[in-house]
């Protein structure tokens, strides 16, 4: 067995998702927010992998689960980044406080 | 401590330090380069469990395409990202710093709490995982696999129909 | 490893496998013909969706396993033929909207090809995994479908509020998803329910694990119900959406996320239910009380449909609190969900359509604008009158029926605060429905604007079909309420329930 105990790991991923949940809640710049929401999602992926570690074991769930985090992630990058630059273009801004044609 | 206890606590500690760097820091570039580093320490993380191809993968995925991605963004917005004295959170922040504190302690307590039925074997007995993910991946999650190609595809149509020139 | 048998597979996943072809051949022939405004394009994507739709029906009575993670059994059948209906009726009325506002047609109409695949898979998915993906695909796919008039900036703007919303939300229901994970050493629903379900472990500290899991999902689930304090981003995608895709978000989505709940929740965590079951009232009563008080104040057209819709969520998490497992009746509270599942897409769809109708010819979507529409389009306004009886839940429209079955459902199971404060919502809600009513039809029209309202034949015929269903099932309800008995045996064959 590890000499690092499955509760360090574990709290290491809520420290980290609550920093991440702090970005994507507090920051004013569409990229900000989006930063801590890639944290968040990578906050879980410790935990999925830390418990595919030491309790799943045998099989492959845990890991496969993360690398479907990562390709989700990525590819909801892809689409926000391409709206963010929409947005630019059409209104000189990517502060979510600026974007106010809706009310926010 | 053991070697691999040091090991850990460097790796939580340039995880946890950088993602504070990160969301505390003024500029959002430098935010970006906070980042790839909290990446960085979540590959190691993944590498000391015993996941390496993930610690791989993590690095070529998250470094390699969102974090670069993320710098071109930023790179592309300039009038914005250029502004220093741009403030950085919204007028909530006082209250979500409160509310995200309160969710970590909530968390923590959780996590700690629980007693995780903790397997019996040890260390996983799956050796050379590239293959085994393979193998998983062509059969008993052959289903995930083809939703994800569909999920990449929905992403690559979505991004060139809203961000082309035209 | 397990062999896959891949002609019954195929079969299995009939629909799936269609809408998915049928996707990627439009895409094809967008690309190589590069002809958005004929007939063809729209004409493959109703080809293939209504092929998806009737090939659901003979999946009835089925109860299998395709692909390790794939239910066919009679909720995915229920919602394969849900989804697939609202879709070729969303299709119906967007071919005229896509056609004057968009130059990718094509990739307009794959992408709610893949929409419709993403709510059934949401609705068959029995592994955390599968369900978190195809959870996913049909958001992203919003996301993009919201942003789709890339030229408009109310339609980039509510597209990057929806995505930042929704990603955070996603992002903490996984938090609670891997805790289950943890807990059961497993993705698959089943193997979470046998966890907790063996006396050894539901005596330890892992029992306590469950609620907080299940918070932690429901701002995802929640999310795509939009129930409240989740659903912030709903008024704003739904104004600034192209309204067709603002219809499927507040009845396909929205099917979506009731699925997942019921999924979720009767497969993996039914020994729990009196926990979720009081979060789940909270809930219903939060939604119902402030979509409707805040839809009081309403100036647009979609943004009332909007804090409607949050408060229709409202009425349907009452049918899924109320369920109580040993009631075998018809107005078990699953039935009663299903129901007004269907109740709800043909009134709200019709309602929505008679409101893109009525923009493509005004270019407005203010209430105020509404002032007079009799003269200029009576039917229509003669539609929109069903269509908001029905939301209001008075006879005989579908919305009685459905909130007949739900509020029934809250009394069986002696929740009757909770049907009180449902039918006082009802009355509230009478208020703003009949406020655009009088606009209609007493208020002097505006001087300019006097010539009739015109609209494609498309959008006649979908106005139809959803006229016809909200009377039929207001008056005789029979076939929809055997539908919704047959989508909720899938119980009976739960093995933990």
């Amino acid at each position: 067995m590890s000499s690092v105990p499955l509760s360090w790991y574990l709290i290491v991923a809520a420290l980290l998702f609550s920093i991440g949940a702090y970005g994507a809640l507090a920051r004013r710049n569409a990229i900000g927010i989006l930063m801590g929401i890639e944290l968040m999602l990578n906050a879980v992926n410790i935990n999925l992998v830390a418990f595919w570690r030491y309790i799943e074991v045998t099989g492959l769930a845990g890991q496969l689960f993360a690398v479907i985090v990562i390709t989700v992630a990525a590819a909801e990058a892809a689409v926000a980044l391409a709206l963010i630059l929409a947005i630019y273009r059409t209104r000189d801004t990517v502060n979510v406080e600026e974007i106010d044609l809706l009310k926010w | 401590m053991t070697a691999e206890q040091v090991v850990f606590v460097l790796a939580a500690v340039v995880t946890l330090g950088s993602a504070l760097g990160m969301v505390t820091t003024r500029s959002v570039f430098v935010g970006a380069l906070w980042m790839i580093a909290v990446f960085g320490g979540v590959a190691a993380l993944f590498i000391l469990l015993g996941a390496g191809f993930l610690g791989i993968v993590q690095i070529l995925v998250y470094i390699g395409a969102i974090a670069v991605l993320i710098l071109f963004a930023i790179m592309l917005t300039p009038r914005v990202m250029g502004d220093p004295n741009a403030p950085r959170y919204n007028r909530q922040w006082p209250l979500v710093a409160v509310m995200a504190s309160a969710l970590a302690s909530l968390l923590v307590a959780l996590v700690l709490r629980t007693d995780w039925p903790l397997a019996q074997e040890g260390a996983p007995t799956i050796t050379g995982f590239a293959v085994e993910l393979g193998k998983g991946f062509m059969t008993t999650y052959i289903l995930p696999f083809e939703v994800a190609s569909v999920l990449l595809l929905v992403a690559l149509i979505g991004a060139i129909v809203i961000a082309r020139e035209e | 490893m397990a062999q896959i048998n891949w002609a019954e597979t195929i079969w299995l996943l009939g629909p799936e496998v269609i809408l998915t072809v049928g996707a990627l051949v439009v895409l094809v022939v967008d690309f190589v013909r590069d002809d958005d405004r004929g007939p063809l394009l729209p004409g493959l994507t109703l080809i293939t969706l209504g092929g998806a739709f009737l090939l659901s029906f003979t999946y009835l009575g089925l109860d299998r396993t395709a692909l390790f993670m794939f239910e066919v059994d009679n909720l995915t059948s229920f919602f394969r033929i849900l989804a697939t209906g609202t879709s070729v009726l969303i299709l119906l009325v967007s071919v005229d909207y896509v056609r004057s506002r968009s130059r990718h047609a094509g990739e307009f109409y794959s992408l709610l090809l893949w929409v419709t695949l993403a709510v059934i898979l949401v609705a068959a998915s029995s592994d955390l995994i599968l369900l978190y993906l195809s959870f996913e695909l049909l958001s992203i796919t919003s996301y993009i479908l919201v942003g789709w008039l890339r030229d408009e900036a109310r339609s980039n703007e509510a597209a990057i509020k929806y995505l930042l919303y929704g990603a955070i939300s996603s992002a903490v229901m996984l938090y609670g998803m891997s805790l289950l994970y943890g807990a059961a050493g497993s993705t698959r629903l089943e193997d979470i329910a046998r966890t907790f379900s063996d006396p050894a472990v539901r005596v330890g500290t892992l029992d306590e694990l469950v609620l907080p899991a299940v918070v932690l999902m429901l701002a995802g689930f929640g999310f795509k119900t939009s129930l409240v304090p989740f659903h912030q981003w709903a008024p704003d995608a739904y104004e600034g959406a192209p309204t067709p895709v603002t219809a499927f978000l507040s009845v396909g989505s929205k099917a979506a996320g009731f699925a997942v709940l019921i999924r979720v929740f009767l497969t993996a965590l039914p020994m729990f239910q009196v926990d979720w079951a009081a979060v789940l009232v909270a809930f219903s009563i939060l939604t119902m009380t402030l979509g409707n008080l805040v839809a009081l104040v309403q100036t647009n057209m979609k943004r009332l449909l909007a804090y409607s819709s949050v408060a229709q969520a409202g009425y349907i998490l009452m049918g899924l609190a109320a369920y109580v497992a040993t009631d075998t009746s018809t107005l078990n509270g699953i039935a009663g969900v299903l129901l007004y599942l269907v109740a709800y897409l043909f009134t709200n769809l019709g309602a929505f359509i008679a409101v893109i109708a009525y923009e493509q010819a005004t270019g407005s979507v203010s209430i105020a604008d509404y002032a007079g529409m009799v003269r200029r389009a009576p039917w229509l306004a003669g539609a929109l009158v069903v269509f908001f009886l029905s939301l209001a839940g008075i006879p005989p429209t579908a919305g009685f029926v459905g909130k007949l079955a739900v509020f029934g459902a809250a009394i069986n199971a002696q929740l009757y605060y909770l049907a009180v404060i449902g039918v006082v919502n009802s009355v509230i809600s009478v208020y703003y429905y009949f406020n655009v009513v009088r606009q209609m039809f007493f208020m002097p029209p505006p001087a300019e604007g006097e010539e009739p309202v015109r609209y494609p034949q498309a959008m006649g015929l979908a106005l139809t079909v959803s006229l016809v269903g909200t009377l039929l099932i207001g008056i005789y309800p029979q076939p929809f309420l055997d539908l919704a008995n047959v989508g909720r045996q899938f119980l009976a064959m739960l093995p933990f329930a």
